[in-house]
Protein backbone atom coordinates (compact mmCIF):
# COMPACT_ATOMS: atom_id res chain seq x y z
CA UNK A 1 0.00 0.00 0.00
CA UNK A 2 2.92 2.13 0.06
CA UNK A 3 2.33 2.98 -3.76
CA UNK A 4 -0.46 5.16 -2.91
CA UNK A 5 1.00 8.14 -3.81
CA UNK A 6 2.46 7.73 -7.36
CA UNK A 7 -0.96 5.10 -8.03
CA UNK A 8 -0.81 7.64 -10.99
CA UNK A 9 2.00 6.29 -12.52
CA UNK A 10 1.47 2.70 -11.50
CA UNK A 11 -1.45 3.20 -13.82
CA UNK A 12 -0.09 4.12 -16.92
CA UNK A 13 3.40 1.66 -16.70
CA UNK A 14 3.61 -0.69 -19.42
CA UNK A 15 2.56 -3.88 -17.46
CA UNK A 16 -0.63 -2.33 -16.37
CA UNK A 17 -1.57 -0.85 -19.69
CA UNK A 18 -0.71 -4.43 -21.55
CA UNK A 19 -2.81 -6.15 -18.41
CA UNK A 20 -6.11 -3.25 -18.55
CA UNK A 21 -5.89 -4.10 -22.60
CA UNK A 22 -5.89 -7.44 -22.42
CA UNK A 23 -8.13 -8.09 -19.75
CA UNK A 24 -10.83 -5.12 -21.28
CA UNK A 25 -10.89 -7.23 -24.15
CA UNK A 26 -11.37 -10.61 -23.21
CA UNK A 27 -14.07 -9.28 -20.78
CA UNK A 28 -15.66 -7.28 -24.16
CA UNK A 29 -15.14 -10.36 -26.30
CA UNK A 30 -16.90 -12.60 -23.32
CA UNK A 31 -20.14 -10.41 -23.56
CA UNK A 32 -20.78 -9.90 -26.81
CA UNK A 33 -19.91 -13.86 -27.57
CA UNK A 34 -22.49 -14.90 -24.43
CA UNK A 35 -25.12 -12.44 -25.82
CA UNK A 36 -24.65 -13.25 -29.79
CA UNK A 37 -24.80 -17.02 -28.79
CA UNK A 38 -27.29 -17.14 -25.95
CA UNK A 39 -29.98 -14.78 -28.41
CA UNK A 40 -28.88 -16.81 -31.43
CA UNK A 41 -31.94 -18.73 -31.47
CA UNK A 42 -34.13 -16.07 -30.60
CA UNK A 43 -32.51 -14.10 -33.39
CA UNK A 44 -33.29 -17.12 -36.03
CA UNK A 45 -36.80 -17.83 -35.21
CA UNK A 46 -37.44 -14.16 -35.66
CA UNK A 47 -35.77 -14.27 -38.88
CA UNK A 48 -37.39 -17.87 -40.44
CA UNK A 49 -40.56 -16.02 -39.22
CA UNK A 50 -40.12 -12.72 -41.15
CA UNK A 51 -38.88 -14.90 -44.17
CA UNK A 52 -42.58 -16.61 -44.41
CA UNK A 53 -44.15 -13.08 -43.57
CA UNK A 54 -42.56 -11.90 -46.60
CA UNK A 55 -43.30 -14.95 -48.75
CA UNK A 56 -46.77 -14.67 -47.97
CA UNK A 57 -46.83 -11.32 -48.73
CA UNK A 58 -45.48 -11.69 -52.05
CA UNK A 59 -47.99 -14.01 -52.52
CA UNK A 60 -50.58 -11.36 -51.30
CA UNK A 61 -51.75 -14.01 -48.50
CA UNK A 62 -50.95 -11.00 -46.20
CA UNK A 63 -52.85 -7.59 -46.53
CA UNK A 64 -52.08 -4.91 -44.16
CA UNK A 65 -51.81 -6.02 -40.24
CA UNK A 66 -49.36 -8.95 -39.59
CA UNK A 67 -51.41 -11.93 -38.06
CA UNK A 68 -50.02 -14.23 -34.81
CA UNK A 69 -47.26 -16.22 -35.28
CA UNK A 70 -49.21 -19.46 -35.71
CA UNK A 71 -51.41 -17.78 -38.29
CA UNK A 72 -48.95 -17.38 -40.13
CA UNK A 73 -47.16 -20.92 -39.95
CA UNK A 74 -50.89 -22.34 -40.56
CA UNK A 75 -50.46 -19.94 -43.66
CA UNK A 76 -47.67 -20.69 -44.83
CA UNK A 77 -48.01 -24.69 -44.49
CA UNK A 78 -51.28 -24.71 -46.54
CA UNK A 79 -50.25 -22.17 -48.96
CA UNK A 80 -46.60 -22.37 -49.80
CA UNK A 81 -44.68 -25.37 -51.27
CA UNK A 82 -40.91 -24.71 -51.74
CA UNK A 83 -39.83 -26.53 -54.67
CA UNK A 84 -36.31 -26.63 -56.92
CA UNK A 85 -36.37 -26.79 -60.63
CA UNK A 86 -33.43 -27.41 -63.10
CA UNK A 87 -32.19 -25.16 -66.33
CA UNK A 88 -35.70 -26.43 -68.35
CA UNK A 89 -38.39 -25.43 -65.17
CA UNK A 90 -38.69 -28.74 -64.65
CA UNK A 91 -39.50 -29.68 -61.10
CA UNK A 92 -36.57 -31.99 -59.55
CA UNK A 93 -36.24 -33.91 -55.96
CA UNK A 94 -32.55 -34.13 -55.25
CA UNK A 95 -30.33 -30.43 -55.30
CA UNK A 96 -28.74 -30.61 -58.14
CA UNK A 97 -25.18 -27.89 -58.50
CA UNK A 98 -27.66 -25.65 -61.14
CA UNK A 99 -30.80 -26.28 -59.39
CA UNK A 100 -33.12 -22.80 -58.53
CA UNK A 101 -35.12 -22.78 -55.90
CA UNK A 102 -38.60 -21.06 -56.00
CA UNK A 103 -42.09 -21.64 -54.15
CA UNK A 104 -45.21 -22.69 -55.35
CA UNK A 105 -48.69 -21.04 -54.32
CA UNK A 106 -51.35 -23.20 -53.48
CA UNK A 107 -54.55 -22.81 -53.31
CA UNK A 108 -56.70 -26.26 -52.58
CA UNK A 109 -54.73 -28.40 -54.55
CA UNK A 110 -53.87 -26.08 -57.59
CA UNK A 111 -51.25 -24.25 -58.28
CA UNK A 112 -52.27 -20.41 -58.16
CA UNK A 113 -48.83 -18.68 -59.06
CA UNK A 114 -44.97 -18.94 -58.43
CA UNK A 115 -42.86 -16.45 -56.44
CA UNK A 116 -38.96 -16.10 -57.05
CA UNK A 117 -36.46 -15.63 -54.28
CA UNK A 118 -34.46 -12.45 -55.47
CA UNK A 119 -31.36 -11.75 -54.17
CA UNK A 120 -28.90 -8.75 -55.44
CA UNK A 121 -27.09 -5.63 -54.50
CA UNK A 122 -27.97 -2.39 -53.37
CA UNK A 123 -26.30 0.46 -52.51
CA UNK A 124 -24.93 -0.45 -49.44
CA UNK A 125 -25.45 -3.94 -48.99
CA UNK A 126 -27.55 -7.16 -50.36
CA UNK A 127 -31.20 -6.75 -50.91
CA UNK A 128 -33.10 -9.88 -50.54
CA UNK A 129 -37.16 -9.83 -51.17
CA UNK A 130 -39.57 -12.09 -52.65
CA UNK A 131 -41.55 -11.59 -56.63
CA UNK A 132 -44.49 -13.25 -56.75
CA UNK A 133 -46.65 -14.38 -60.59
CA UNK A 134 -49.90 -14.92 -61.34
CA UNK A 135 -50.04 -18.44 -62.88
CA UNK A 136 -50.15 -17.19 -66.62
CA UNK A 137 -46.11 -16.97 -66.19
CA UNK A 138 -46.41 -13.14 -67.08
CA UNK A 139 -48.20 -10.78 -64.73
CA UNK A 140 -46.77 -10.21 -61.51
CA UNK A 141 -48.85 -10.65 -58.17
CA UNK A 142 -46.74 -9.64 -55.70
CA UNK A 143 -43.48 -8.34 -54.04
CA UNK A 144 -41.71 -8.04 -50.57
CA UNK A 145 -38.34 -7.05 -49.40
CA UNK A 146 -37.03 -9.46 -46.56
CA UNK A 147 -33.91 -7.53 -45.85
CA UNK A 148 -31.94 -4.71 -46.96
CA UNK A 149 -29.20 -2.16 -45.85
CA UNK A 150 -30.44 0.77 -47.77
CA UNK A 151 -30.64 4.09 -46.46
CA UNK A 152 -33.67 4.38 -44.33
CA UNK A 153 -36.03 7.17 -45.83
CA UNK A 154 -34.32 7.30 -49.09
CA UNK A 155 -33.28 3.82 -50.57
CA UNK A 156 -35.15 2.05 -47.64
CA UNK A 157 -38.22 3.54 -49.18
CA UNK A 158 -38.08 -0.15 -51.12
CA UNK A 159 -39.59 -1.87 -47.74
CA UNK A 160 -42.46 0.24 -47.67
CA UNK A 161 -46.07 -0.30 -48.91
CA UNK A 162 -46.63 1.84 -51.72
CA UNK A 163 -43.66 0.71 -53.46
CA UNK A 164 -44.47 -2.91 -53.17
CA UNK A 165 -47.88 -2.30 -54.39
CA UNK A 166 -46.37 -0.55 -57.58
CA UNK A 167 -45.22 -4.11 -58.65
CA UNK A 168 -48.66 -5.52 -58.27
CA UNK A 169 -50.25 -6.36 -62.30
CA UNK A 170 -46.82 -5.32 -63.77
CA UNK A 171 -46.36 -7.70 -66.67
CA UNK A 172 -42.94 -9.55 -67.66
CA UNK A 173 -44.25 -9.59 -71.74
CA UNK A 174 -44.53 -6.79 -74.46
CA UNK A 175 -47.10 -6.16 -76.81
CA UNK A 176 -45.03 -8.57 -79.08
CA UNK A 177 -45.11 -11.38 -75.68
CA UNK A 178 -41.03 -11.42 -75.71
CA UNK A 179 -39.30 -11.02 -72.70
CA UNK A 180 -38.92 -7.79 -70.95
CA UNK A 181 -37.95 -7.32 -67.62
CA UNK A 182 -39.72 -5.03 -64.50
CA UNK A 183 -37.93 -1.95 -63.75
CA UNK A 184 -38.16 0.70 -61.35
CA UNK A 185 -38.61 4.11 -63.08
CA UNK A 186 -36.84 7.37 -62.10
CA UNK A 187 -40.10 9.78 -61.66
CA UNK A 188 -43.37 8.18 -61.74
CA UNK A 189 -43.90 5.64 -64.19
CA UNK A 190 -47.35 7.53 -65.58
CA UNK A 191 -44.91 9.99 -67.12
CA UNK A 192 -43.25 7.28 -69.55
CA UNK A 193 -44.16 6.78 -72.18
CA UNK A 194 -47.78 4.25 -72.76
CA UNK A 195 -45.99 1.50 -73.76
CA UNK A 196 -43.57 1.37 -71.16
CA UNK A 197 -46.08 1.73 -67.92
CA UNK A 198 -46.63 -1.68 -67.73
CA UNK A 199 -43.38 -2.51 -67.28
CA UNK A 200 -42.24 0.21 -65.11
CA UNK A 201 -42.99 1.01 -61.16
CA UNK A 202 -43.07 4.19 -59.62
CA UNK A 203 -39.63 5.09 -58.25
CA UNK A 204 -38.10 6.63 -55.20
CA UNK A 205 -36.99 10.32 -55.06
CA UNK A 206 -33.12 10.66 -53.54
CA UNK A 207 -32.53 6.63 -53.85
CA UNK A 208 -31.61 6.23 -57.82
CA UNK A 209 -28.98 4.15 -57.26
CA UNK A 210 -30.99 1.53 -54.94
CA UNK A 211 -33.80 1.69 -57.79
CA UNK A 212 -31.11 0.64 -60.51
CA UNK A 213 -29.21 -2.12 -58.66
CA UNK A 214 -32.96 -3.52 -57.71
CA UNK A 215 -33.75 -3.17 -61.52
CA UNK A 216 -30.82 -5.37 -62.36
CA UNK A 217 -31.18 -7.65 -60.00
CA UNK A 218 -34.50 -8.23 -61.08
CA UNK A 219 -33.65 -8.32 -64.73
CA UNK A 220 -31.05 -11.21 -63.96
CA UNK A 221 -33.25 -12.89 -61.19
CA UNK A 222 -36.25 -12.87 -64.43
CA UNK A 223 -33.50 -14.02 -66.85
CA UNK A 224 -32.63 -16.90 -64.96
CA UNK A 225 -35.94 -17.93 -64.11
CA UNK A 226 -37.25 -17.57 -67.37
CA UNK A 227 -37.79 -21.14 -68.27
CA UNK A 228 -40.17 -21.51 -65.68
CA UNK A 229 -42.17 -18.36 -66.67
CA UNK A 230 -42.40 -20.11 -70.13
CA UNK A 231 -43.59 -23.38 -68.46
CA UNK A 232 -46.36 -21.49 -66.61
CA UNK A 233 -47.26 -19.35 -69.67
CA UNK A 234 -47.48 -22.66 -72.10
CA UNK A 235 -49.76 -24.46 -69.33
CA UNK A 236 -51.91 -21.48 -69.38
CA UNK A 237 -51.67 -21.39 -73.54
CA UNK A 238 -52.90 -25.50 -73.54
CA UNK A 239 -55.95 -24.56 -70.88
CA UNK A 240 -57.00 -21.61 -73.04
CA UNK A 241 -56.57 -23.77 -76.19
CA UNK A 242 -58.90 -26.76 -74.58
CA UNK A 243 -61.62 -24.85 -72.95
CA UNK A 244 -63.05 -23.59 -76.75
CA UNK A 245 -62.19 -27.62 -77.88
CA UNK A 246 -64.90 -29.00 -75.10
CA UNK A 247 -67.35 -26.12 -75.76
CA UNK A 248 -67.46 -26.98 -79.46
CA UNK A 249 -67.67 -30.23 -78.28
CA UNK B 1 -29.81 13.29 -0.70
CA UNK B 2 -32.32 16.15 -2.25
CA UNK B 3 -29.40 18.70 -2.94
CA UNK B 4 -28.00 15.11 -5.25
CA UNK B 5 -31.33 14.58 -6.88
CA UNK B 6 -31.63 18.57 -7.86
CA UNK B 7 -27.69 18.26 -9.37
CA UNK B 8 -28.71 15.70 -11.62
CA UNK B 9 -31.82 17.70 -12.99
CA UNK B 10 -29.34 20.36 -13.22
CA UNK B 11 -26.89 18.04 -15.50
CA UNK B 12 -29.62 16.73 -17.63
CA UNK B 13 -30.80 20.33 -17.96
CA UNK B 14 -27.26 21.18 -19.34
CA UNK B 15 -27.28 18.37 -21.81
CA UNK B 16 -30.78 19.02 -22.97
CA UNK B 17 -30.60 22.61 -23.72
CA UNK B 18 -27.71 24.74 -22.71
CA UNK B 19 -25.08 22.67 -23.90
CA UNK B 20 -27.09 20.76 -26.28
CA UNK B 21 -24.82 17.89 -28.14
CA UNK B 22 -25.99 19.10 -31.82
CA UNK B 23 -26.34 22.88 -31.26
CA UNK B 24 -24.02 23.48 -29.15
CA UNK B 25 -21.24 21.24 -28.75
CA UNK B 26 -22.40 20.56 -32.40
CA UNK B 27 -21.54 16.43 -32.30
CA UNK B 28 -23.36 13.77 -33.49
CA UNK B 29 -24.36 15.56 -37.24
CA UNK B 30 -23.66 12.98 -39.63
CA UNK B 31 -26.54 10.91 -38.24
CA UNK B 32 -28.97 14.25 -37.24
CA UNK B 33 -28.63 14.02 -41.21
CA UNK B 34 -29.31 10.70 -41.96
CA UNK B 35 -32.44 9.34 -39.61
CA UNK B 36 -34.35 12.51 -39.51
CA UNK B 37 -36.62 12.02 -42.59
CA UNK B 38 -38.90 10.22 -41.10
CA UNK B 39 -40.52 11.08 -37.01
CA UNK B 40 -40.47 7.40 -36.15
CA UNK B 41 -36.76 6.28 -37.38
CA UNK B 42 -35.62 9.64 -35.35
CA UNK B 43 -37.45 8.65 -32.16
CA UNK B 44 -36.12 4.90 -31.88
CA UNK B 45 -32.73 6.30 -33.25
CA UNK B 46 -32.87 8.83 -30.05
CA UNK B 47 -33.90 6.65 -27.38
CA UNK B 48 -30.83 3.72 -28.77
CA UNK B 49 -28.69 6.64 -28.55
CA UNK B 50 -29.57 8.25 -25.08
CA UNK B 51 -29.30 4.65 -23.92
CA UNK B 52 -25.98 3.62 -25.14
CA UNK B 53 -24.67 7.07 -23.74
CA UNK B 54 -26.00 7.03 -20.18
CA UNK B 55 -24.91 3.07 -19.92
CA UNK B 56 -21.22 3.60 -21.67
CA UNK B 57 -20.95 6.65 -19.59
CA UNK B 58 -21.89 5.07 -16.13
CA UNK B 59 -19.64 1.81 -17.20
CA UNK B 60 -16.45 4.49 -18.50
CA UNK B 61 -16.80 6.67 -15.24
CA UNK B 62 -16.57 3.79 -12.67
CA UNK B 63 -13.52 2.38 -14.78
CA UNK B 64 -12.16 6.15 -14.77
CA UNK B 65 -9.18 5.49 -11.47
CA UNK B 66 -8.33 1.99 -13.79
CA UNK B 67 -8.31 3.22 -17.82
CA UNK B 68 -4.45 3.91 -18.53
CA UNK B 69 -4.40 7.28 -19.76
CA UNK B 70 -2.59 6.86 -22.97
CA UNK B 71 -4.78 3.98 -24.00
CA UNK B 72 -7.85 5.46 -22.72
CA UNK B 73 -9.76 6.26 -26.48
CA UNK B 74 -9.51 2.72 -27.46
CA UNK B 75 -10.70 1.76 -24.30
CA UNK B 76 -13.32 3.35 -24.11
CA UNK B 77 -14.22 2.66 -27.92
CA UNK B 78 -14.20 -0.98 -27.14
CA UNK B 79 -16.81 -0.75 -24.22
CA UNK B 80 -18.94 1.71 -26.40
CA UNK B 81 -18.45 -0.79 -29.03
CA UNK B 82 -19.46 -3.65 -27.31
CA UNK B 83 -22.40 -1.86 -25.84
CA UNK B 84 -23.84 -1.20 -28.88
CA UNK B 85 -23.77 -4.29 -30.44
CA UNK B 86 -25.23 -6.23 -27.26
CA UNK B 87 -27.97 -3.21 -27.68
CA UNK B 88 -28.29 -4.37 -31.49
CA UNK B 89 -28.15 -8.23 -30.66
CA UNK B 90 -31.03 -7.73 -27.78
CA UNK B 91 -32.63 -5.41 -30.58
CA UNK B 92 -32.55 -8.33 -33.18
CA UNK B 93 -33.73 -11.17 -31.10
CA UNK B 94 -36.80 -9.22 -29.43
CA UNK B 95 -38.07 -6.00 -31.20
CA UNK B 96 -37.44 -7.65 -34.64
CA UNK B 97 -39.57 -5.11 -36.30
CA UNK B 98 -37.74 -1.92 -34.85
CA UNK B 99 -34.27 -3.17 -35.25
CA UNK B 100 -34.98 -3.60 -38.99
CA UNK B 101 -35.89 -0.27 -39.17
CA UNK B 102 -32.98 1.02 -38.06
CA UNK B 103 -31.23 -1.52 -39.95
CA UNK B 104 -27.49 0.26 -39.86
CA UNK B 105 -27.93 3.21 -37.66
CA UNK B 106 -27.77 0.77 -34.31
CA UNK B 107 -24.35 -0.13 -35.53
CA UNK B 108 -23.39 3.54 -36.33
CA UNK B 109 -23.98 4.60 -32.70
CA UNK B 110 -20.37 3.61 -32.42
CA UNK B 111 -19.05 6.47 -34.18
CA UNK B 112 -21.57 8.95 -32.75
CA UNK B 113 -19.07 11.59 -31.54
CA UNK B 114 -21.44 12.42 -29.00
CA UNK B 115 -20.83 9.02 -27.26
CA UNK B 116 -17.05 9.50 -27.04
CA UNK B 117 -17.75 13.14 -26.72
CA UNK B 118 -19.29 12.69 -23.42
CA UNK B 119 -17.24 10.12 -22.30
CA UNK B 120 -13.80 12.19 -22.75
CA UNK B 121 -15.80 15.59 -21.77
CA UNK B 122 -17.40 14.50 -18.56
CA UNK B 123 -17.03 10.63 -17.22
CA UNK B 124 -13.16 10.64 -17.07
CA UNK B 125 -13.61 13.33 -14.48
CA UNK B 126 -16.89 12.87 -12.76
CA UNK B 127 -18.56 10.39 -10.66
CA UNK B 128 -20.71 7.36 -12.37
CA UNK B 129 -24.19 8.10 -11.59
CA UNK B 130 -23.32 12.22 -12.28
CA UNK B 131 -21.65 10.85 -15.70
CA UNK B 132 -25.25 8.65 -16.11
CA UNK B 133 -27.13 11.56 -16.14
CA UNK B 134 -24.86 13.70 -18.43
CA UNK B 135 -25.36 10.97 -20.80
CA UNK B 136 -29.35 10.83 -20.45
CA UNK B 137 -29.29 14.40 -20.63
CA UNK B 138 -27.21 14.23 -23.43
CA UNK B 139 -29.10 11.75 -25.24
CA UNK B 140 -32.26 13.45 -24.81
CA UNK B 141 -30.51 16.53 -26.36
CA UNK B 142 -29.81 14.74 -29.23
CA UNK B 143 -33.08 13.03 -29.84
CA UNK B 144 -34.82 16.81 -29.52
CA UNK B 145 -32.99 18.15 -31.79
CA UNK B 146 -33.71 15.03 -33.78
CA UNK B 147 -37.36 15.05 -33.68
CA UNK B 148 -37.71 18.77 -34.76
CA UNK B 149 -35.47 18.47 -37.60
CA UNK B 150 -37.67 15.10 -38.21
CA UNK B 151 -40.70 16.93 -37.66
CA UNK B 152 -39.81 19.69 -40.55
CA UNK B 153 -38.12 17.84 -42.66
CA UNK B 154 -41.07 14.84 -42.82
CA UNK B 155 -44.27 17.30 -42.57
CA UNK B 156 -42.53 19.78 -45.83
CA UNK B 157 -40.87 16.82 -47.53
CA UNK B 158 -43.55 14.33 -47.87
CA UNK B 159 -46.45 16.46 -46.18
CA UNK B 160 -46.80 13.56 -43.13
CA UNK B 161 -46.68 13.03 -39.71
CA UNK B 162 -45.49 9.70 -38.09
CA UNK B 163 -46.84 8.50 -41.69
CA UNK B 164 -49.83 9.70 -42.02
CA UNK B 165 -51.04 12.72 -44.25
CA UNK B 166 -51.97 15.97 -42.99
CA UNK B 167 -51.36 18.20 -45.74
CA UNK B 168 -55.19 17.98 -47.08
CA UNK B 169 -55.30 16.88 -50.55
CA UNK B 170 -57.42 20.45 -51.77
CA UNK B 171 -53.67 21.92 -51.19
CA UNK B 172 -52.14 19.06 -53.63
CA UNK B 173 -55.03 19.93 -56.16
CA UNK B 174 -54.40 23.84 -55.78
CA UNK B 175 -50.68 23.38 -56.75
CA UNK B 176 -49.12 23.01 -53.22
CA UNK B 177 -45.71 20.60 -53.82
CA UNK B 178 -43.87 18.70 -51.34
CA UNK B 179 -40.30 20.38 -50.76
CA UNK B 180 -37.96 17.09 -52.52
CA UNK B 181 -34.81 18.79 -50.98
CA UNK B 182 -36.27 18.26 -47.43
CA UNK B 183 -36.00 14.46 -47.94
CA UNK B 184 -32.37 14.96 -49.22
CA UNK B 185 -29.77 15.28 -47.27
CA UNK B 186 -29.22 19.03 -47.56
CA UNK B 187 -32.34 19.73 -46.23
CA UNK B 188 -31.10 18.72 -42.82
CA UNK B 189 -28.66 21.20 -43.37
CA UNK B 190 -30.38 24.28 -43.40
CA UNK B 191 -33.10 23.00 -40.46
CA UNK B 192 -29.79 22.36 -38.41
CA UNK B 193 -28.07 24.98 -39.12
CA UNK B 194 -31.48 27.48 -38.62
CA UNK B 195 -32.08 25.38 -35.00
CA UNK B 196 -28.56 26.07 -33.92
CA UNK B 197 -28.98 29.53 -34.98
CA UNK B 198 -32.42 29.58 -33.27
CA UNK B 199 -31.02 28.41 -30.23
CA UNK B 200 -27.82 30.25 -29.46
CA UNK B 201 -29.82 33.93 -30.58
CA UNK B 202 -32.84 32.69 -27.85
CA UNK B 203 -29.52 32.14 -24.82
CA UNK B 204 -27.65 34.90 -25.49
CA UNK B 205 -31.38 36.74 -25.09
CA UNK B 206 -31.64 34.94 -21.91
CA UNK B 207 -28.29 35.99 -20.67
CA UNK B 208 -28.37 39.59 -21.62
CA UNK B 209 -31.72 40.02 -19.95
CA UNK B 210 -30.01 38.56 -16.65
Amino acid sequence: MSEIPNKNQDKNSRKNVILFALLLSVVCSVLIAVTAGGLRGFQQANMELDRKINILKAAGLIKGKKPSKEKIKELYDTHIKEVLVDGQGKVIEANLPNSLSLYFYQENGSLKGYILPINTRGLWGKIQGYLAFENDGQTVSGFSIFSHSETPGLGGEIESAWFQKNFKGKKILNSQNKFISIGIAKGKSANLPKDKQAHYVDGISGATLTGRYLSEGIEQTLIKYEAVSITFRQKQLRAQKDVPAKSVQ
Amino acid sequence: MSQEKTSYIEIMAKGIWKENPVAYQILGICSALAVTVKMSTSIVMGIALTMVTAFSSLLISSLRKKIPSNIRIIAELAIIASLVIVTDQILKAFFYDISKQLSIFVGLIITNCIVLGRAEAFALANKPLDSFFDGIGNGLGYSLVLMAVAFLRELLGSGKFFGFNIIPQFLFDAGYQNMGLMVLAPGAFFIIGMLVWLKNSLSRLSKEER
